[in-house]
């Protein structure tokens, strides 16, 4: 018996991709799936569930109390991208280079990003203390401001909760930024100090385009991250005051693990995949197009 | 030769003894009880095996604990026993996993209160559960505070919220410095923790979460009462008179506040008896009434309750058990009596146990006595649990801010809750 050469080099690596691929689907696809299933049916825990089509999906469309938590997710998206963003490139700026304290600070920076969400949750807390003795207010009392009630304050409680998501990934990003800028060819940098240009000219004409990339990946990343934020807000805040910080995926693990509603959670948790997955599309198809011209 | 005969006869037992233990699969009992209670649980589990020869194969879950259930019922591997709050027997029916319970077959269970029982009764009459606990709220107060400010027990609204000024604006610790709060209140909306908070408050104010009519209820939140209720909470809040953090604070959070002496007044059980005996510690604690509001006492009563599973194979030992947990043993077991552990029978359902008998401690008197003279049940509803959460966010969204207008919060919440009642069925005209 003699083996196709050609054959056998497709098959090698599909060989070594099995393992993961069958974790995989047991794991990932087979529950999407499923998940996708539920949402046609009213969910009964003893015996056949009830096929209900369409009804759940217009459910979500006319839920109000869904939709002020889809408007708070987008607030939270657009800032989050923004604000982390930018930080994250100015620190990547600031930070860039081989020397011993720049390495030191940026390992100390890179600490929220691999502590548990939960740890950073309670720091949180901690530092906002809605009382004039927690740790921020005594800043602002130092300077002669009122104590404020952060996550308490209906008003306050998004923006304190935005910030924690910022602080979070400003430094996975700031590692992605410093990655790209390690990329940018140096001469470019040498042609436009012959040219003379000044360190901003430089910065928007050589360093921001051989970014793009970066950026993309950064802002793909946190639009993802963003749209299905859940445990930094249910630990914080548990999506109040008032409601004030409600996003999507509080608002479905509240229908479906404490309403048990699991096929209307179901189904919004469908349309969030949805809605991720097109973004992604989109965010490609644009990202082809100014890589390509 | 001998040898060999016992090896034979070793062998031929231990196979019959496998055999028999074979014979029945543990009882397996699901119990929304965690660490604290584990040491009596360990002892009701050897009693009862002791007495009937029938294992217990014992879960405990403090947290997710429907959601465990629902995970479990999906998976066609429930419990064959279950013991939760008896408030949770509407949903546990609406997810149809419960078996009817014969009231009059079971042992013994004519010496349960009929109060307990009907907390286990559904719309249509017929027993879900059986009651296995109860409990009422009562009013912890730092003792030591109080007197050195030199006020005395609070009897009504006005005394209560004068003693929670005290204890935030005037120094009750002594260190000179202005960091203790008068009540912890926790009014998050997560798991309803405000309408559990507030509904004392309710009922001391004269109003009600619904009204029934005939077979039927209305919400009936929109009302003078229950504004005078929410008002009274809101006060403590918006002065400062409550802990910082209250309108986001589950009882986890709160609980903390009150034991490491941040504050000086707190409502809860009297499964907090123990902890708060041993921090801040018990010479400087005193349990009391909740004060009266403008309509009189009024506090909620709660309790546990075992349910059978419609899936078990083994109702017979299920049922033994459940005998066992009422029966006048297993309550006093149950109360934690002789045994370094948090109770699981707060207040005995049982009427022939003596509850000072059991607990030496004068609060458990106080508490059993609020149970049975002004102690409310949350309505009887088929599903409470969506209307507590709806009441909570809801209350949740008054109390945060400071100048909303409290009636149209309330009507708003009467809104919803009459959709809830008519999705469920039984909502009056």
């Amino acid at each position: 018996m003699s083996i196709d050469p050609k054959r056998w080099r497709w098959t090698i690596p599909w060989l070594f991709l099995a393992p993961a691929l069958i974790f995989f689907t047991w794991f990932k696809f087979v529950p999407i799936i499923k998940g996708l299933i539920m949402s046609f049916y009213e969910v009964k825990f003893v015996g056949a569930d009830e096929w209900v089509g369409l009804a759940n999906f217009q459910l979500a469309l006319s839920d109000s109390a869904l939709g002020a938590a889809a408007a708070n997710t987008l607030i939270y998206v657009v800032s989050t991208t923004i604000a982390g963003g930018l930080l994250a490139f100015a620190v990547a700026l600031i930070l860039e280079g081989q020397a011993l304290h720049i390495r030191i600070i940026r390992t100390a920076i890179f600490f929220p990003a691999v502590t548990s969400v939960a740890v950073l949750a309670e720091i949180w807390r901690i530092l906002f203390y809605p009382a004039s003795t927690g740790v921020v207010n005594s800043i602002l009392g130092f300077f002669g401001g009122a104590p404020q009630g952060f996550m308490s304050d209906p008003n306050q409680a998004l923006f304190v909760v935005i910030l924690l998501q910022v602080w979070k990934n400003v430094p996975y990003s700031m590692v992605i930024f410093i990655a790209g800028l390690a990329g940018i060819n140096r001469e470019l940098y040498d042609a436009a100090d012959v040219d003379g240009a000044s360190p901003l000219r430089k910065l928007w004409h050589v360093t921001v385009p051989g970014l793009v990339p970066a950026f993309s990946v950064v802002i793909m990343l946190s639009l993802i991250r963003g749209f299905r934020v859940f445990t930094e807000v249910y630990t914080t805040t548990g999506g109040g005051p008032a409601g004030a910080t409600e996003v999507i995926m509080t608002n479905i693990f509240k229908t479906g693990f404490e309403r048990l509603d699991y096929g209307y959670a179901a189904a919004v948790s469908f349309m969030l995949f949805a809605f991720t997955v097109g973004l992604t599309v989109v965010h490609v198809l644009i990202k082809n197009r100014f890589s390509h011209t | 030769m001998k040898t060999i005969g016992t090896v034979a006869s070793a062998a031929l037992m231990s196979i019959t003894l496998a055999s028999a233990a074979e014979a029945a699969d543990p009882l397996k009992v699901w119990m929304r009880y965690g660490d604290n209670e584990k040491a009596v649980l360990d002892q009701i589990s050897k009693d009862f095996t002791e007495k009937t020869g029938i294992e217990i194969d014992l879960f405990l879950a403090n947290t997710d604990f429907e959601t465990r259930l629902a995970r479990a019922a999906v998976g066609g591997s429930l419990p064959d026993v279950v013991v939760n709050d008896a408030t949770s027997m509407g949903q546990l029916l609406d997810m149809g996993i419960l078996k009817e319970i014969d009231r009059s077959a079971v042992q013994d269970g004519d010496q349960l209160h009929d109060v307990a029982w009907q907390s286990v009764q559904s719309q249509d009459g017929k027993y879900y559960g059986v009651p296995t606990s109860a409990q009422a709220f009562a009013v912890f107060v730092r003792k030591d505070w109080r007197e050195k400010l030199g006020y005395d027990v609070p009897k009504t609204w006005d005394e209560l919220y004068e003693l929670a000024r005290a204890f935030t604006e005037d120094d009750p610790d002594g260190n000179g410095q202005a960091d203790t709060y008068g009540y912890v209140m926790p009014v998050s909306a997560t798991r309803g923790y405000a309408t559990w908070f507030l509904s004392d408050l309710i009922w001391q104010a004269g109003g009600q979460f619904l009204e029934q009519k005939g077979n039927g209820y209305t919400s009936s939140l929109g009302t003078p009462e229950v504004e005078k209720a929410v008002s009274f909470a809101r006060d403590f809040i918006c002065n400062g008179y409550a802990q910082p953090s209250a309108i986001t604070a589950t009882t986890g959070d709160a609980t903390p506040v009150f034991s490491s002496g941040q504050a000086g007044i707190y409502r809860s059980g009297p499964y907090h008896l123990a902890p708060f005996s041993k921090e801040p510690g018990r010479e400087v604690i005193e349990v009391i009434a909740p004060p009266a509001g403008p309509a009189g006492q009024g506090e909620l009563a709660e309790g546990e309750a075992a349910f059978i599973m419609g899936s078990t194979e083994q109702e017979d030992a299920a049922r033994q058990f459940i005998e066992y947990l009422i029966s006048a043993d297993g309550q006093k077991t149950g109360m934690a009596a002789g045994i370094d552990s948090s109770p699981i029978v707060r207040l005995p359902v049982n009427k022939n146990v003596d509850v000072a008998e059991v607990q030496p401690d004068k609060a458990w008197a106080t508490y059993a006595e609020l149970y049975a003279t002004s102690g409310h049940y949350f309505p009887r509803v088929p599903n409470w649990k969506p209307i507590r959460q709806m009441t909570a966010d809801g209350f949740n969204r008054i109390l945060a801010d400071c100048s909303s207008d409290i009636t149209a919060g309330l009507a708003e919440i009467d809104e919803t809750v009459n959709a809830e009642l008519a999705k469920q069925g039984v909502r009056a005209n």
